[in-house]
């Protein structure tokens, strides 16, 4: 199998290099404009990665595309690879990215291929973890993501921007818009990361849960943030990003019915975002080029996986998911 | 003097009203029992 990787910052190098590991069938081709950086990692990963040196939104002879570029590029690209009947899988978080991607779906539909959009930590990993969760209730009613941590030096950067900007929230049947930063929340995360206040983001999550809940009341998301971060977001950077960041943590709590009782189940996985995405996106790629996914057209991981296989390859690539018992 | 004197009340006002709210807002409550464990086995069933 051959796939494209269109960027290798800190969760495209982990990504490629997932795919590759283990599996000696399977081929990158490595884009990025950063050309140093490309060389260096497509040494790093030996004799089953090339080098591409056209533009991002450019067509190249693959199996499917994988988009971890810079936040924005990311629906032209898929369009490109599209119009050639491949399929796209995107780790973007960004809002933007992801509406324009959802867009995507009739005409993926049309030519049977799949965009798989947010297989990332959150979204992506939260997305499986919620629909796992779901499966014991006979009713889903809220769903409450909350994440912390960053991965490269974008992600970081997103996470700033994003706390300044408008939050996406689901509620009662309709999208609401509310301002970042607010909601203050402590959320409990697996061990060691534990308590965090989390906020209301410029977050992605609810676009795709929602689609994939029908009937769902509500479907909110928010990112653990300290004062300095709500206080300096609508600054720009003020700090140079660190090359990755530390652990971070992601945590879906799923309200719902069954049997007439409400209940509630809480999920959670700690590990860096950058690893943890890396392992998300090339599983989701592998099952894009083998025509594992649920359906073509373009969907999160919600819609797109079955939840217990694919929390299983997790595991095996060392990404544990935990419950919360009381 | 007279404005220097309703500044100050001012402030002060807004302090108390401050510390009001800081004190009964709640950040939330450590979970008490329980924790978390791995999903194994009859987990992915």
């Amino acid at each position: 199998m051959r796939i494209a990787m269109i960027g290798v910052g800190a969760v495209g190098t982990r990504l490629a290099r997932q795919v590759v590991s283990g599996d000696e069938s399977c081929e990158v081709v490595l884009r990025d404009e950063q050309e140093a950086r490309v060389q260096a990692v497509a040494e790093s990963l030996g004799a089953q990665a090339s080098i591409d040196h056209q533009a991002y939104d450019a067509w190249v002879d693959v199996d499917v595309a994988v988009l971890a570029g810079p936040a924005g590029s990311h629906a032209a690209t898929a369009r490109t690879f599209l119009a050639r009947g491949v399929s796209v899988v995107s780790v973007s978080d960004a809002v933007d990215d992801v509406r324009a991607l959802l867009a995507l779906d009739a005409e993926a539909r049309e030519r049977q291929v799949s965009v798989v959009v947010g297989a990332g930590f959150a979204p992506g990993l939260s997305c499986v973890l919620a629909v796992h969760a779901a499966s014991g209730f006979d009713h889903v009613d809220e769903i409450h993501i909350a994440k912390v941590g960053t991965g490269g030096p974008a992600c970081a950067r997103h996470h700033h921007h994003a706390l300044s900007r408008q939050a996406v929230d689901w509620r009662d049947g309709a999208w609401l818009n509310r301002p970042g930063g607010s909601g203050r929340e402590l959320c409990w995360f697996p061990d060691p990361i534990g308590g965090q206040d989390c906020y209301r983001a410029a977050l992605a999550d609810a676009l795709l849960l929602v689609p994939a809940f029908p009937g769902v009341a509500r479907v909110t998301a928010r990112v653990g943030a300290t004062r300095r971060d709500r206080l300096t977001a609508r600054l720009p950077m003020l700090w140079p990003t660190h090359p990755e960041g530390g652990p971070g943590a992601v945590r879906v709590e799923v309200r719902g019915r069954r049997g007439g009782a409400t209940d509630t189940v809480v999920y959670g996985a700690m590990d860096r975002p950058a690893v943890a995405a890396g392992a998300v996106g090339a599983i989701a790629a592998k099952l894009a080029g083998e025509g594992g996914l649920r359906r073509s057209g373009a969907a999160g991981l919600a819609e797109l996986v079955e939840p217990v296989p694919f929390l299983a390859e997790l595991k095996h690539r060392g990404v544990r998911a935990a419950v919360f018992q009381a | 003097m007279r404005m220097l004197r309703r500044a100050l009340v001012a402030l002060g006002l807004a302090g108390m009203i401050a510390a009001v709210l800081r004190a009964r807002g709640s950040g939330g409550v450590p979970p008490q029992t329980g924790g978390w464990r791995e999903l194994a086995g009859s987990d992915f069933e």
